[in-house]
């Protein structure tokens, strides 16, 4: 059994309508997070890799199963789609465990594991009720609880932190992480930016259809270049390092923050600038903190996606 | 990149066979139907008749029954006009049941968008097919082929080997007859039920197919003088293979092989939209 999800070459198109295009992707285990606006191709790549829809053109291959072979692709993956879709009339349990049976495990173990799940995903009250009277938030819950039911080592969920407070949130990421530490695969779409931005190992950004970015947040915003990289300096005299660093030819902009103790920096050599600040440091200028301003998936999108959508 | 521990176990017990998946929708679909009581009832009501044949196979046996009533031996006879007639009214039943049960099957998992679910586990769109057709497929087996062979299978006791050995074809055209009915009657169903999201209009739908159909097969052979409107006419059609299956002296406009060609037409065409919406995901343009 290879490892990681590989698509090679892979185009889907609705008829005239692309899904995707020429996406060559190789996801590593961890948390990914599929990032673009509506429309991008994000459910498209998902569907792709559990094989509910097949590529045009192309290749996908998941931990070395093909896609067009569920007998063997579904032991490994569990996939929950962003819509609210139940079959009618189960309750929570009856969903899980019903699911269970169909994916191959006996009655016993389908319940065991159907409850393991409930409780994972804190329903265990609900777990009798039937889910169309379940709250969003509920829904959302019972949907993973499905997909994680059966042990899977990838998990594709499109969405799943919709719907969710707060809590009940950090409970899923937690959730996530958990499962990512174990050394499965955890690809998430979502539209929150900041979370995408806190749980991710790495990105892929789409627009369009197109792949745009792939791979940890920092190595994809230190290869575009022509945004000059954003650096939150936290000092007692920033106007005085203001002006030292100004000297600097690749310093592009800076600006005092509100409080007058900081100062953000522009630069197109952000190596360069960590290397003039310790200079700096040593010659008596109280440095507290550094920081990037701009390594978060947030930028990403605006710098790599903004720009195109605000064209079209 | 986190660091991982990589103590992912994947489970490595039995699963249970491939083949035998569909039975869980089966289990679940058929569980559903019978929370309706009207489709309780009306199931139970598809046995009276059965009953009713039954009483009578026992009376036209029963030498003491007939001197008291005055009838003479062999009057109620027990023959393939007999069977003919059980099949036309189990067949009326069967039609009224899965305009009830048979909408309801398909419809509200599209209605849901529940079908990526189903599809996003070992099991094919054929299996899901075959698992919410045979609920069908069970349910109007129990109320045709499997009492008619119950009748006959009483008859031959009562009538002994010599009727038996002459009318063991009776017992082939019993289940042949069912057969072709039920898998009309449940992938007509289920066509209708996944192009339909409601499940009312779907039903409304199955029923205007056979009535509707009838009327327009009419009004095509009036008015173009012809026979071959009666290939809109699925009762027609059934009715023919029917007559010719259980010998029963008829007159059809369209010959029996023709009428046998239009049905398993009307099959594929059933197959080939269910299979066209059975999907787990529906691209709207």
């Amino acid at each position: 059994m290879s490892d990681g999800i590989v698509f090679e070459d892979v185009s889907k198109f609705y008829g005239e309508i692309l899904g995707v295009n020429r996406v060559n992707l190789s996801i590593p285990p961890g948390i990914t997070s599929l990032v673009g606006p509506n429309g991008s191709g994000k459910t498209t790549l998902m569907n792709l890799m559990t094989g509910l829809v097949k590529p045009t053109r192309g290749r996908v291959q998941v931990l070395g199963y093909r896609t067009d072979d569920p007998e063997h692709l579904f032991k490994i993956l569990g996939y929950s789609t962003q819509f609210d879709a139940f079959p009618k009339g189960l309750t929570g349990f009856q969903f899980i465990y019903s699911y269970l049976r169909l994916a191959g495990r006996d009655s016993h173990s389908s319940e065991q594991l159907a409850w393991r799940v409930i409780e994972r995903v804190n329903l265990v009250e609900a777990a009798k009720r039937n889910i169309a009277g379940y709250s969003k938030g509920m829904r959302q819950r019972i949907r993973l609880a499905q997909a994680l039911a059966h042990d899977p080592k990838v998990l594709v969920l499109d969405e799943p932190l919709n719907g969710l407070d707060p809590l009940a949130r950090s409970e899923m990421i937690a959730l996530f992480r958990a499962t990512a530490a174990q050394g499965c695969y955890v690809i998430i779409s979502s539209h929150i930016l900041h979370e995408v931005d806190v749980i991710s190992d790495q990105v892929i950004l789409l627009s369009n259809g197109y792949v745009v970015a792939e791979g940890p947040i920092s190595t994809v915003r230190g290869e575009i270049q022509e945004h000059p990289t954003q650096i939150l300096i936290r000092c007692t005299r920033p106007r005085e390092l203001a002006a030292r660093m100004l000297e600097d030819e690749l310093t592009v902009e800076v600006s005092i923050h509100k409080d007058e103790r900081g100062l953000l920096l522009k630069t197109r050599d952000a190596d360069r600038l960590y290397l003039a600040l310790n200079q700096l440091a040593l010659q008596g200028i109280d440095i507290e903190s550094i920081a990037p301003a701009d390594d978060d998936v947030l930028s990403l999108y605006e710098y790599l996606i903004g720009n195109e959508e605000a064209v079209r | 990149m986190a660091v991982y521990r990589r103590n992912y176990k994947p489970y490595s017990g039995a699963l249970t066979p491939a083949w035998s998946r569909w039975l869980v929708l089966f289990r679940y679909s058929r569980r559903n139907l019978f929370r309706s009581k009207f489709l309780t009832g009306l199931f139970v009501v598809c046995f009276f008749y059965p009953l009713a044949c039954l009483l009578m196979i026992y009376l036209a046996h029963s030498a003491t029954f007939l001197q008291e009533m005055g009838v003479p031996m062999g009057v109620l006879s027990i023959d393939n006009k007999f069977f003919f007639h059980f099949m036309s009214v189990q067949g009326v039943l069967a039609f009224l049941l899965t305009a009830f049960a048979g909408p309801g099957l398909i419809s509200p998992d599209l209605a849901n968008g529940a079908l990526p679910l189903y599809f996003c586990r070992p099991f094919s769109r054929a299996e899901y097919v075959l698992g919410k057709s045979s609920v069908l497929a069970i349910l109007l087996s129990q109320i045709t082929w499997v009492p008619g062979l119950i009748l006959f299978a009483m008859q031959a006791s009562l009538a002994g080997a010599s009727w038996t050995s002459t009318n063991l074809w009776i017992a082939g055209s019993l289940i042949l007859s069912s057969l072709i009915w039920i898998a009309i009657l449940s992938l007509l169903a289920m066509a209708l039920s996944a192009w339909v999201k409601w499940r009312i209009v779907a039903g409304a739908l199955l029923l205007g197919v056979m009535f509707f159909g009838a009327g327009f097969a009419q009004a095509i052979n009036a008015v173009m003088r012809a026979d071959w409107g009666h290939f809109f006419n699925v009762a027609y059609l059934m009715g023919t293979v029917w007559n010719a299956l259980f010998q029963v002296d008829s007159e059809h406009a369209i010959p029996v092989a023709q009428a046998w060609v239009a049905l398993l037409v009307y099959c594929a065409i059933c197959l080939a939209l269910l299979m066209r919406k059975v999907r787990a995901y529906e691209v709207i343009r």
